[in-house]
């Protein structure tokens, strides 16, 4: 089956091109895959084994697009990646990989930073949310409302996913939140990330003990909560903080950590090359993967802790629910600065304890976070294309007919039309597979 | 019997798929039945039209009108042949060919479109669910029947049909020309007769016949036939009324005819029916059930360098010419050709 395939792509800083490399060679066992991209760069790697395609949005070749069997599109919260991929997606239908189950992000980033497109965005937010979505638009537009309290409280996921032609989410509860509409076929498949061989080496189990942070943070990482425990935990000095990855506001965290007294505890890194930050991870002993208000998103990061066999604490809820706690331990949201000094007392008390709990972890990403695993499910999930297709065709005969109908005002507007209609609907949509 | 042919309207045109109805209309009248044309407009573009038009055509109720029944239905085209009938017969002249055979080819346009592989796969289900509602299937010929085999698992039989007014084609005295009767159109590759011509080694001359779907593409031949310096053994007799048209056919040293993948091919017949033989290609389709190579007509490779060949082995040898010509009149008469046969088998 050919497959087109829509991501970021490395160098691009987000874990979704990460993802896209690091599953790549077992999709190819299972499909020929066409790699789509707008950027104007990507990693050569990718070319060795992979047909790489530039396209932009405004000038698509669609016969080229065509030619595959299949489309997929890979969206997440980032507008800056994934605003091409959502425009391509919402013309030529396609299953869709949802990253993120929260877009508020992403739209307002792609509607009101790259569009300045205020009415676009009013419109979206109505149609999905009624009047209350679009005063709230308006109110976000001009800085009344955060864009936290946004996603929060209308994540616009549908606006991604209304041209999908099916939709593979990583977390079991995005599935059971998609699954409640009927709308769409929905598969759970666990995000993938490949377990590497280690070092047996252990981590030098002295203190300072380092603790970790990374990745793209954004004010949902909890970054101030975990400044404030640090800064009044009675041990302070047995820890020191590495924070690594772009921060969403370098000197706002400068400050706070000058105004907290913690400057001698905390390095920030910066972004650093996945060899760095491999390294750090190796000889961490506690990771902080803490996030609120949560996007809906699985964790490539907790994924990647989990492949150093590092022990880290973790906000109960969205995709980090379902985890046991042998694995992780639980951080609440408004509890934060009390949780996290209970761990860090914990953890000095019994650091095997977590040590051993990093072990757990990395058992669970070898047994069910395999790409190979992920691949063959994508297979298994689109080898029913043909139901899916034909559940699309139904849909936008179910609008047609519904937008005919409502020229209709008689009460008296014959059943028999619209049982015929649906029926007839049912039967093309049924097609072969009767 | 009361008896309907369905069938597609594209508005303002008319072609072979408008007289075939007429004729069947015609001939099932003749054999004493009531017979009605029932013409379902159709638009294609944008993609998404078409599953509209599916779903227009499934809504459809041809199985009485005004109170009395219709006995029998015969769908002929896309989507038309979708309409429901609990006494349907399917006579296909051709499927909706960018979803299939064309899908692929620089001739579809619904490979352009961004959910044109949707709409091609929603074709591709609606004829495979609908078209075996028929109590049976016919194909315009083996060419059609292949494709509906091939892509839709679909068996189908064979029917085959004469041409508009068969009974006036007559023989005469052939002349120096080559007729090539058809649209201008780059399915039917006047180009390629064009780049044949400019290399056969005899003073071969083409007369074609008929006008372009799109008028560019007439000048663009015509450009093409000087730059080829095959302007002057070339006439462009555009429109030809049908006793014009029998008159070229009836005074031709043969008929070129090499279309890529043709449905059926009425020039084929035609041709047969003048007693002149037929210059086609190996994946011409159609003409191919009627061409026996050497015996009726010549089929060359559909290279230039080929098709002058056969131009110049046509040119050289008018008798074997003739004798081809006559052979083919003899094939078309042996293989019962005729409407009665085609009302027998639809009304079976």
């Amino acid at each position: 089956m050919k497959l087109n395939w829509f991501s970021p792509l490395p160098p691009a800083r987000t874990d979704i091109a990460h993802y896209t490399k690091r599953i790549l060679p077992a999709l190819q066992e299972q499909f020929e895959v066409m790699l789509w991209t707008d950027q104007a760069q990507w990693n050569s790697e990718l070319e060795k084994n992979s047909d790489i395609r530039h396209y932009h949005c405004e000038q698509m070749p669609w016969v080229q697009l065509n030619q595959a069997d299949l489309t997929v599109f890979n969206i997440g919260n980032n507008s800056d990646f994934h605003s091409s991929i959502w425009q391509v997606s919402q013309q030529h239908s396609g299953i869709v990989i949802l990253h993120d189950f929260r877009l508020q992000h992403f739209f307002a980033g792609l509607y009101r930073d790259q569009w300045e497109d205020r009415e676009g965005y009013m419109e979206k937010m109505e149609f999905y949310y009624g009047k209350v979505g679009r005063e709230a638009a308006y109110e976000f537009w001009y800085g009344n409302l955060s864009v936290e309290h946004m996603s929060e409280h209308y994540p616009l996921t549908h606006l991604s996913l209304e041209n999908a032609l099916g939709i593979i989410v990583h977390s079991r509860k995005n599935l059971q939140e998609l699954r409640r509409e009927h709308r769409w076929p929905v598969s759970y498949i666990p995000l993938p990330y490949p377990a590497v061989e280690r070092s047996t080496i252990a981590r030098i189990m002295k203190p300072p003990y380092r603790l970790i942070v990374f990745g793209y943070i954004g004010q949902n990482r909890r970054l101030d909560e975990i400044f404030e425990a640090l800064a009044v935990f009675k041990q302070r000095e047995r820890f020191h903080l590495d924070v690594y990855g772009e921060l969403w506001d370098r000197s706002w965290v400068y400050n706070r950590i000058r105004s907290l007294g913690i400057k001698h505890l905390i390095t920030l890194h910066g972004f650093v090359s996945e060899k760095s930050l491999d390294k750090a991870l190796s000889i961490a002993h506690l990771a902080f993967n803490l996030r609120y208000p949560d996007m809906g998103e699985a964790s490539g990061s907790q994924l990647r802790i989990w492949d150093h066999a590092l022990p880290s604490l973790v906000t109960k809820g969205g995709w980090y629910e379902d985890i046991s706690e042998e694995a992780v331990a639980f951080v609440h949201p408004g509890h934060e600065i009390a949780d996290i000094q209970a761990h860090l007392a914990s953890f000095l008390d019994n650091p095997a304890r977590f040590a051993k709990m990093g072990e757990n972890g990395r058992q669970i990403l070898e047994k069910y976070h395999s790409p190979g695993v992920y691949a063959k499910a994508i297979a298994a999930f689109v080898a029913n294309m043909n139901v899916f297709l034909s559940h699309a065709d139904t849909q936008y005969l179910v609008s047609r007919v519904g937008a005919e109908m409502s020229y209709y005002t008689s009460e008296e507007m014959p059943d028999e039309v619209l049982r015929k209609a649906a029926q007839e609907i049912y039967l093309m949509a049924v097609g072969e597979g009767k | 019997m009361r008896i309907l042919i369905a069938t597609t309207q594209v508005p303002f045109t008319s072609g072979g798929a408008e007289i075939h109805a007429d004729q069947l209309r015609n001939a099932l009248i003749a054999a004493g039945h009531e017979a009605e044309i029932v013409s379902v407009p159709f638009k294609w573009y944008p993609p998404e039209r078409i599953l509209d038009h599916i779903l227009a055509n499934r809504l459809l109720d041809l199985s009485e009108s005004n109170g009395v029944s219709i006995d029998r239905m015969i769908g002929l085209r896309f989507p038309a042949y979708l309409i429901p009938h609990p006494n349907k017969v399917v006579w296909i002249l051709h499927q909706f060919r960018t979803a299939y055979d064309l899908w692929d080819t620089p001739y579809n346009d619904l490979i352009h479109y961004p959910n044109g592989l949707q709409i091609r796969e929603a074709i591709r289900r609606a004829d495979r669910q609908f078209i075996p509602e028929a109590k049976a299937v016919f194909a315009n010929s083996r060419n059609v029947a292949k494709r509906l085999r091939r892509f839709c698992g679909i068996e189908s039989t064979p029917l085959y049909h004469p041409p508009q007014n068969a009974e006036h084609f007559h023989v005469s005295e052939a002349e120096d020309y080559l007729f090539y009767p058809s649209r201008l159109d780059p399915l039917k590759r006047q180009a390629l007769v064009l780049e044949a011509l400019a290399l056969t080694h005899l003073p071969v001359r083409v007369c074609f016949a008929g006008i372009p779907d799109a008028p560019a593409y007439a000048s663009e031949l015509k450009d093409l036939a000087r730059k080829k310096q095959v302007h002057h053994r070339v006439e462009w007799l555009g429109f030809v009324s049908e006793e014009e048209k029998r008159r070229y056919y009836s005074r031709a040293r043969a008929v070129v005819f090499p279309p890529l993948d043709e449905d059926y091919g009425y020039v084929t017949l035609e041709a047969m029916l003048s007693s002149k033989p037929v210059i086609t290609c190996t994946d011409s389709g159609g003409p191919l059930e009627f061409i026996r190579h050497e015996e009726t007509g010549l089929i060359s490779e559909p290279t230039p360098s080929a098709l002058a060949d056969a131009f110049d082995r046509i040119w050289d040898n008018p008798k074997t010419a003739k004798s081809w010509g006559e052979a083919g009149r003899e094939l078309y008469d042996s293989m019962d050709i005729t409407w009665s046969n085609v009302t027998e088998r639809l009304l079976a």
